[in-house]
C-alpha cells in the first residue's frame, strides 16, 4: 500500500559512502578474497550454491525472528527436507550440501543425522554392521542422532549415567536410566525428528568366575531403533522429547531420553574396536581407535576455520555498518556547521573495538590454513599409526579451539555493541548469529576445562626437559624450552617498538619467550612445589592461552614474511599482523612485563603506535578488508551490513512492509478486557495458552 | 495430563540430590540472613515485595512458562494482557508506585505501558505549564491517554542536537507543523510507540521564523481514541523483533506535516509567545540535568541487583552440579567435585558476587548524594552545587556498572555450562533484556568523554589553584603534592591504601592525559581511547570507594555481629584487588604499585576466594530473590534443579504434543500436533 513514507530518502547517502570508502582503497579484492578463500573452491562453490538459495522461498529468512518456537521448527523441518532434495536435484557432493547448510544458517533438524551419527557409523561399526547400516543412512532411510551428554554429565564421559547390561541368556543388552540425572540431554536432532541413536552407555559385563557380578567397562556406544518406522512414536520402555526453549538453536530439536529396561540385541553394540562375545560374555578389545586422535586435530581446525567465517561476518557487517552511521561533528573541525557529523568508523573508541577483531579473521585463517597443511602433510605417516609429528599440533589445537572460539564468541557482542541501538535489532543480522555461535564456547570440551590439557602437556615437556636437557628436541617447543633453560639466567628485556619502528621478528620471540616463562613456572608451581592442581587451575588457564596466542602469532608472521599477494594489500596485511600483535600485548602487558620478555619502554608506546596504525594504516581499507571475505548479503540477512550500503532504506522496508505485528491492531484500555482491537476475544484467550 | 509413565515418575536424580547439597552449603555459613537483607534494602522494601509478590503468584496470568515457547506476536499479546492486570491490581489494591515498580519488576518482562508509566509522565509533569498539566497530565495519570516518549531516530542516538523531525512555527494560524524531512527523521526504538500508545511526547527541532532554536517537547495524539488506528498524515508501527525487549511495541513514527495547536509545546522552560511570535529561552537548563543524573544513579544501584540474579543463580547451580574427580584426590573418592569448588569457576563467580554489593553501596551513596545536595542546594540558593561534579560521576558509574552487570551476566550463563543455553536456565533472558542499558540514557563509550572533560577541567583548576574543595580536586591534589616521590601504597596489609592506590592511578591518568591535550595539542578525537580508559579509572575508584566506605556501616550496624562484617571486608578485598590485577598495566604505569605486589595480590585472591567460598549460597540468598522473579530451574531456591529441568521440558512443552514426518521423501512435515491430526506440508 502506498504511503507518504514511499519517497523520503536518508539523510546521508550510505551508498555513495561505500563507493567512496571502496574507491580510496587500492586493495584487489578478488586477489584477496581468493587467497583467503581457494581452499575446497570455497570461493567458486560460495557463489553457486547462494544462487540456488536465493531462488527457493522457503529459504527466505524474513520471519525467521517472529515466529514461535514449534513454528521455528516446523520451518526448520521444511527446509531440512527441501536441502535434501535439493542435493539429489543438483547433484550436490558433501562440500556443496555444507556450503548449503552454512548458507542457511540455521540448525537442520537432520544436522545429527548427516553429522555425528553417520560419522560414529562409519568410524566404529564393525565392517558387517556397516554393510548394513550405511545404505540406511546415506539414503535417510532411517535418521539417527547421538545420544552422549546427560542431564547430570556434560565434559565427563567416563561419568555417564546410562547402564548398558548384557543378559548372557538372551543375549541382549539392557539398557536403563537409573536416575533422572541419567536422562540423556541436549542431544540434537533426538526430540522429535530421529528414529535412530547412538546411544553411549556403561558397559556391564557379568564376571566370569562369579556371574551375578557384574563389571563396568566404561561408555561404549550402541545403536538403538528408538521410534516406530510407521506411526513415529516411541517404543515402551523408551521416553524420548524435546528439551525446549534455548538462547539459540531455535529450530532444533535437542531431546531428552530415558530407558526402563529396554532390550536391544547383540547387534546393536557398535563393535569395530570393541566385541562382546555372544557365547562367553566376554570383551575382547582388537586395535587402538587411535586414528581418532587425528580426525580431533582435523575437526578442530575445522573449527577454527569456521570461527574466522563467524568473526569476519560480525565485522563485515559491524564495519560497514560504522562507516555508514554518522553520529555528532569533529570537536576539532574549524567551522563545526559546514561538515557533515564523522563515521562512527572515524572514532578511535570505535575503531579500537572493530579493527583489532578484522585483524584477528586474519590471524585465525593462517593459523587454521597451517593446521591443515600439516595434518594434509602428515597424513601418510597418521595412517600409519606415526603421531609423533602431529603430537604437538594435536596439544595445540585443543588451546586454540578454546582461544579462537572465544575470540568469536565474544567478538560478535563487542561488534554488536558497536552499533549503537540498531545492534540490538533484529535487522542487524547479528543476533542468530550471537544466540547460535554462544554455545560454542561450552560444547565438544568446555573451553575452560580443555584447557587444563594443553598446560599439563607443557608441564610435562618441561619437566622432561629440565631433566634431560642434552637429549635431541623431538619438536619446536623442546627447542624453545631448551633455549629458555640456558638464557632464562641472563635474559634482559627486549625493545619491541624502537623510535617508531616496529620488530616484527623481536614480537615473535617475545611471545615465545613468556609462553616458556610461563610454562617453567607451572612446572615449578606443580612438580617443584607440589602445588594443589585446583589451586593452579587459573594459572594454567593464561598458561594455555599464552601458549596458543604464540602460535597465532607466529603463524601469522610466517605467512606476512612470504606473503603473495601483490601491494599495497601485502602491506595492509603486515600492518594487520602487528596491530593484532600489538594489542594482544597491550591488553596483557602486565604478563609481558613480569617475564622480562618486553622492556617496559616499549610497552609504554605501544598504544600510539596502535593508534597510528589503526587510523593511518588500516582504517582507509576497512570496507574492502571485509569486501574480500566475501560474505554474500544472502548470508548475512542484514540491513546494516548490505554490500551496497542501504541501511536505512532496508531497515524501514522490513519494519514497515514485513513486520506481522503491523498487521494487527490492539485495544490498548485497561479497563477493556479486549486484547486485539475488535475481536471481543479478551484475556480469557491470553490465559488458554498459559 | 501428563506425558510421563509411572517409571519416569518414579525417577530421582542421581544421589547426593541438590535440596541436600544447598543444605549443606546453608548449614555450612553461619551468615544471618535477614539483618544483613534489612541492612541492605530496608524492612519496609522487604515486607512491600513479599505483599506484591503475593498477589501476583495468585494471579494465573503471570504464570511465566510458556514465555520462551512464544512467537513474537503472541509475546506481545500475552504482556499487554500482563499490564492491563496490573494497572487493575494496583487500582483493586490501592498500590503505591513503589509497589508498582516491585511488581513490574517481579514480572519480569518489560510491558507495554512501560514508557506511558515512565517518561511520558514524568516529562508531563517536569516540562508541562500547570494548564499543560491538567489538560494531558490529569488524564494520562488515569490512564484515560496512554503515551509514550518519542527522541530517539532511526538516524540519530545520542546526539540529541542531531534530531531531524521538525516543528515550524506558523505566525498565521498560531500552530506548529510536525514534519520527517527524511526517512533517517523517524522516530525509532520508542517503547509503547509500535502498537500501545494513542499519545507520544515527540522531540523535535523548533524553527521559528526560519531559525532553529534546537530540540523541544511537543505532546501530540498520534491515534484514534476509538478506532485505535493513526491519524492522517502520522505513520506508525512496531519496528520488529529484536535481541531481548521482545514484549515491548518499540515503534516508528513519521510525520507528514502535521498541525499542533499551540498548547502542545511543552512551555515550562522555554516557549514561542503567540502574541509576538518570539522564542522565549529557557532561564537554567541545568534542571534536566539533574533529572539525568538521578537516572544514571538507579541505573548504578539497579546494575547491582540486575548483576545478582545471575550470580544466584550460577552459585547455586554450581553448587549443584559435579563435575570429575579432584586430581589430587586420594583414589578412595570416587565423587565428582561441585563445580564451585573449582578455583577456575571461583575466579569467574566470586569476583561477580563481590561486584554486586559493591554497585549497590555505590548507588545508594550516589542517591543519597543527590538528594543531600538537593535539600542544600534549596536552603543555599544554590552554593555549594555538587552537581556538576555528581554529573560526571553519574556519567562513569553509570557506564562501569552496567558494563560489569552486562557483561557478568554471560559469564554467568557461561558458568552454567551446557545448560546455560537453556532457556530454563533463565540467565539468557536477563542478559538479552539488560544489555540496551550499555546504550540507552547515554552510550556508555559516549559518556566517557564527559567524565574526562570534567576531569581535565578540574585539573586544570588544580594547576591554577583556584579549585573549589571536593573528592576530585582533592586527589588531584594529593597527588600533584606528592608526584615526586611516588609512594608505594601497601596495598595487601592496609584496606585504606588500596582505596588510595586507585585514586592515585586516577589522578595520574588525569594529568597524563592532560599532557596529551593542552601540552601536546592532540587531536580530541585521538584521545577518545585515553578518555575511556581514565573515566573506567575514575569510575573504579568511586566504587571502591563507597563499598569501602559502606564498611564502617556494616561494623556498626548493631544487628549483624562480628562475622558478616568480616565477610563483606573480605568481599570488598577480593573485588578490589581482582580490578587492580585485571587493571595492572595501569597501576604499574602511575607507580601506585609494584609488580611484586601484583604478584603476591594473585596469592591473596586464592586465599580470599577460600575464605568467601563457604558463605557464598548464603550471601546469594541476602539478595532475597524469589523464585517467581527468577523463573529459573538452576537457580531454584531449593535446589531441585534436574527435576524442574525435566518437568518443563517433557511436561510444559508444546512441542513434545507433535509428531512428526521425518522422511525427507515425504511431503507431510507435522502428522499430528495435540493428538489431532493435521498433515502439515511444504
Amino acid at each position: 500500500m502506498p504511503d507518504f513514507t514511499d519517497n523520503l530518502k536518508p539523510l546521508y547517502d550510505g551508498v555513495q559512502t561505500l563507493v567512496d570508502e571502496r574507491a580510496r582503497s587500492k586493495i584487489n579484492v578478488e586477489e584477496l578474497a581468493k587467497h583467503l578463500l581457494s581452499r575446497d573452491d570455497f570461493y567458486e562453490r560460495q557463489k553457486r550454491v547462494t544462487k540456488i538459495l536465493e531462488g527457493e522461498p522457503l529459504f527466505s529468512k524474513k520471519q525467521n525472528l517472529n515466529l514461535s518456537r514449534p513454528d521455528r521448527y516446523h520451518v526448520g523441518l521444511a527446509r531440512a527436507k527441501a536441502l535434501r532434495r535439493l542435493t539429489l536435484k543438483h547433484g550436490w557432493d558433501d562440500l556443496d550440501f555444507r556450503m548449503a547448510e552454512y548458507l542457511v544458517d540455521e540448525v537442520s533438524p537432520y544436522h545429527l543425522h548427516n553429522s555425528m551419527f553417520q560419522q560414529t557409523i562409519r568410524e566404529q561399526a564393525s565392517d558387517e554392521q556397516k554393510a548394513k547400516l550405511m545404505p540406511l543412512v546415506d539414503n535417510y532411510e532411517i535418521i539417527g542422532c547421538y545420544a552422549q551428554t546427560e542431564l547430570g554429565h556434560g565434559s565427563n564421559v567416563r561419568g555417564v549415567e546410562a547402564l548398558a547390561k548384557w543378559d548372557p541368556k538372551t543375549k541382549e543388552f539392557i539398557i536403563h536410566s537409573p536416575t533422572l540425572t541419567a536422562s540423556k540431554w541436549w542431544n540434537g536432532s533426538m526430540g522429535r525428528t530421529a528414529n535412530y541413536a547412538i546411544v553411549v552407555a556403561q558397559l556391564l559385563l557379568p564376571k566370569a568366575s562369579s556371574p551375578t557380578t557384574y563389571v563396568n567397562h566404561g561408555p561404549h556406544p550402541f545403536i538403538v531403533q528408538i521410534r516406530d518406522m510407521k506411526t513415529h512414536q516411541p517404543f515402551d520402555g523408551i521416553v524420548v522429547g524435546d528439551i525446549g526453549p534455548k538462547y539459540g538453536y531455535t529450530s532444533m530439536d535437542n531431546g531428552y531420553m530415558l530407558f526402563d529396561n529396554y532390550r536391544v540385541p547383540h547387534s546393536a553394540m557398535l563393535a569395530r574396536y570393541n566385541r562382546v562375545d555372544p557365547d562367553t560374555g566376554v570383551l575382547t578389545k582388537s586395535g587402538h581407535p587411535a586414528v581418532v586422535y587425528g580426525t580431533l586435530t582435523y575437526v578442530r581446525a575445522n573449527i577454527i576455520m569456521h570461527s574466522r567465517l563467524i568473526l569476519a561476518r560480525a565485522c563485515t557487517i559491524a564495519i560497514r555498518y560504522g562507516a555508514v552511521r554518522r553520529q555528532f561533528k569533529d570537536r576539532d573541525a574549524p567551522n563545526p556547521a559546514a561538515v557533515p557529523e564523522l563515521a562512527v568508523l572515524d572514532y578511535p573508541t570505535v575503531m579500537i573495538r572493530l579493527l583489532p577483531l578484522l585483524a584477528t579473521t586474519f590471524a585465525l585463517h593462517y593459523t587454521g590454513e597451517a593446521m591443515y597443511n600439516i595434518y594434509w602433510g602428515t597424513r601418510k605417516s597418521i595412517e600409519s599409526g606415526d603421531f609423533s609429528k602431529l603430537a604437538e599440533l594435536h596439544s595445540a589445537s585443543s588451546g586454540l579451539k578454546s582461544l579462537c572460539t572465544s575470540f568469536a564468541a565474544d567478538g560478535i557482542e563487542v561488534c554488536r555493541r558497536s552499533m549503537g541501538g540498531h545492534g540490538f535489532g533484529g535487522y542487524s543480522g547479528i543476533l542468530p548469529l550471537n544466540n547460535d555461535y554462544l554455545s560454542k564456547p561450552t560444547v565438544e570440551g568446555d573451553n575452560w576445562m580443555i584447557t587444563q590439557q594443553v598446560a599439563s602437556y607443557l608441564i610435562k615437556k618441561m619437566e622432561t626437559v629440565v631433566k634431560n636437557p642434552n637429549a635431541a628436541s623431538k619438536d619446536s617447543t623442546d627447542d624453545l624450552f631448551k633455549h629458555y633453560l640456558k638464557s632464562r639466567s641472563s635474559k634482559v628485556p627486549v625493545d619491541i617498538v624502537r623510535f617508531g619502528q616496529v620488530d616484527d621478528q623481536a614480537i615473535v620471540e617475545a611471545f615465545r619467550w613468556r609462553a616458556a616463562h610461563l610454562s617453567y613456572l607451572a612446572y615449578e608451581a606443580r612438580i617443584v612445589n607440589k602445588g594443589k592442581w585446583n589451586n593452579l587451575m587459573i594459572q594454567l588457564h593464561k598458561l594455555s592461552n599464552a601458549y596458543s596466542q604464540t602460535f597465532l602469532i607466529s603463524h601469522f608472521y610466517d605467512a606476512v614474511m612470504k606473503s603473495p599477494l601483490s601491494s599495497p594489500t601485502n602491506t595492509v596485511m603486515h600492518d594487520l599482523y602487528r596491530l593484532f600483535a600489538l594489542n594482544t600485548i597491550d591488553s596483557d602487558s602486565h604478563s609481558f612485563a613480569a617475564t622480562n620478555a618486553v622492556t617496559s619502554a616499549s610497552l609504554d608506546r605501544i598504544p600510539d603506535v596502535v593508534l597510528h596504525l589503526m587510523t593511518d594504516k588500516i582504517r582507509p581499507h576497512a570496507i574492502k578488508l571485509v569486501d574480500s571475505w566475501s560474505m554474500p548479503d544472502y548470508l548475512l540477512e542484514s540491513s546494516l551490513g548490505r554490500y551496497d550500503g542501504r541501511v536505512y532504506e532496508d531497515m524501514y522496508d522490513r519494519v514497515h512492509r514485513h513486520n506481522p505485528l503491523n498487521k494487527i491492531t490492539f485495544n490498548p484500555d485497561w479497563r477493556n478486557e479486549e486484547i486485539v482491537m475488535g475481536s471481543g476475544s479478551g484475556t480469557q484467550q491470553v490465559l488458554a495458552k498459559l | 495430563m501428563s506425558r510421563n509413565p509411572d517409571w519416569v515418575k518414579a525417577l530421582q536424580p542421581s544421589s547426593p540430590q541438590g535440596h541436600e547439597l544447598l543444605q549443606q552449603e546453608r548449614s555450612s555459613s553461619k551468615l544471618a540472613i535477614e539483618p544483613l537483607s534489612e541492612f541492605l534494602f530496608g524492612r519496609e522494601a522487604i515486607e512491600r515485595k513479599f505483599n506484591v509478590l503475593q498477589v501476583l503468584q495468585s494471579e494465573p496470568v503471570f504464570n511465566k512458562s510458556q514465555n520462551a515457547f512464544d512467537g513474537r506476536v503472541q509475546r506481545f499479546e500475552t504482556a499487554l494482557a500482563r499490564a492491563k492486570k496490573l494497572r487493575r491490581l494496583v487500582v483493586k489494591h490501592g498500590w503505591k508506585e513503589e509497589d508498582r515498580r516491585i511488581a513490574a519488576e517481579l514480572i519480569g518482562e518489560p510491558l507495554p505501558y512501560a514508557l506511558h508509566e515512565g517518561m511520558f509522565l514524568k516529562t508531563l509533569l517536569e516540562q508541562g505549564t500547570d494548564e499543560q498539566r491538567k489538560l494531558f497530565y490529569e488524564r494520562a495519570e488515569k490512564y484515560e491517554i496512554i503515551g509514550c516518549y518519542a527522541q530517539t531516530e532511526l538516524g540519530h542516538g545520542s546526539n540529541v542536537r542531531g534530531l531531524e523531525t521538525t516543528a515550524t512555527w506558523n505566525a498565521d494560524d498560531k500552530t506548529f507543523t510536525l514534519h520527517s524531512p527524511y526517512l533517517t527523521a523517524s522516530k525509532w526504538w520508542i517503547g509503547t510507540l509500535g502498537r500501545t500508545a494513542n499519545y507520544a511526547a515527540v522531540m523535535a527541532q523548533l524553527i521559528v521564523d526560519g531559525k532553529s532554536c534546537g530540540p523541544h517537547p511537543f505532546v501530540v495524539q498520534i491515534r484514534d481514541l476509538k478506532t485505535h488506528l493513526p491519524l492522517d498524515n502520522i505513520h506508525i508501527g512496531d519496528i520488529g523483533p529484536k535481541f531481548g525487549y521482545n514484549t515491548m511495541d518499540n515503534g516508528f513514527l513519521l510525520f507528514n506535516k502535521v498541525k499542533i495547536p499551540h498548547v502542545s509545546m511543552l512551555a515550562r522552560f522555554s516557549r514561542v509567545d503567540p502574541k509576538t511570535n518570539q522564542y522565549i529561552r529557557p532561564s537554567s537548563p541545568s534542571l534536566v540535568y539533574g533529572t539525568l543524573t538521578w537516572i544514571r544513579s538507579t541505573i548504578v544501584m539497579h546494575a547491582g541487583a540486575a548483576l545478582a540474579k545471575g550470580v544466584t543463580i550460577a552459585v547455586r547451580y554450581c553448587a549443584i552440579r559435579r563435575q570429575f574427580r579432584d586430581m589430587d584426590a586420594p583414589d578412595s573418592v570416587v565423587e565428582e567435585m561441585p563445580v564451585l569448588n573449582y578455583t577456575l569457576v571461583q575466579y569467574r563467580l566470586l569476583p561477580l558476587l563481590a561486584a554486586t554489593f559493591g554497585l549497590h553501596f555505590t548507588g545508594k551513596a550516589m542517591m543519597e548524594l543527590y538528594q543531600e545536595n538537593q535539600k542544600s542546594m534549596q536552603a543555599n540558593a544554590g552554593k555549594g552545587d555538587l552537581l556538576p561534579d555528581l554529573h560526571a560521576m553519574s556519567c562513569g558509574l553509570k557506564a562501569l556498572a552496567s558494563y560489569t552487570a552486562a557483561e557478568g551476566l554471560e559469564v554467568c550463563r557461561r558458568a552454567c555450562g551446557g545448560h546455560g543455553y537453556s532457556s530454563f536456565s533463565g540467565v539468557g533472558g536477563f542478559y538479552a533484556d539488560y544489555v540496551p542499558t550499555t546504550t540507552w540514557e547515554g552510550d556508555n563509550y559516549m559518556l566517557t568523554q564527559q567524565v574526562a572533560r570534567y576531569l581535565l577541567k578540574s585539573a586544570r583548576a588544580v594547576l591554577n589553584g583556584e579549585s573549589t574543595s571536593n573528592d576530585t580536586t582533592n586527589f588531584l591534589t594529593t597527588f600533584r603534592s606528592r608526584s615526586d616521590s611516588a609512594p608505594v601504597f601497601d596495598v595487601l596489609n592496609f584496606d585504606a591504601d588500596l582505596v588510595q592506590a586507585f585514586a592515585w592511578r586516577a589522578a595520574s591518568m588525569t594529568f597524563d592525559a592532560l599532557k596529551k591535550r593542552d601540552d601536546q595539542k592532540m587531536a580530541w578525537n585521538d584521545l577518545l581511547v585515553d578518555f575511556y580508559r581514565l573515566s573506567k579509572a575514575h569510575s573504579q575508584y568511586l566504587v571502591v570507594k563507597n563499598f569501602f566506605e559502606s564498611l564502617s556501616a556494616l561494623q556498626t550496624a548493631g544487628s549483624l555481629g562480628t562475622e558478616t562484617p568480616a565477610v563483606f571486608r573480605k568481599l570488598f578485598q577480593l573485588y578490589t584487588l581482582h580490578t587492580l590485577d585485571s587493571e595492572s598495566s595501569d597501576f604499574l604505569l602511575s607507580g601506585a604499585v609494584t609488580v611484586r605486589q601484583i604478584e603476591q595480590s594473585r596469592t591473596t585472591i586464592m586465599r580470599l576466594m577460600k575464605e568467601i567460598r563457604p558463605h557464598a549460597v548464603r550471601l546469594v540468598d541476602a539478595w532475597g530473590i524469589s523464585d517467581f522473579q527468577l523463573d529459573s530451574s538452576l537457580g531454584r531456591y531449593d535446589g531441585k534443579v534436574y527435576e524442574d529441568m525435566f518437568h518443563r521440558a517433557s511436561e510444559l512443552n508444546p512441542l513434545n504434543g507433535i509428531t512428526i514426518d521425518s522422511n525427507p521423501n515425504s511431503d507431510v512435515l507435522f502428522r499430528s500436533v495435540g493428538g489431532e491430526n493435521v498433515k502439515s506440508k511444504l
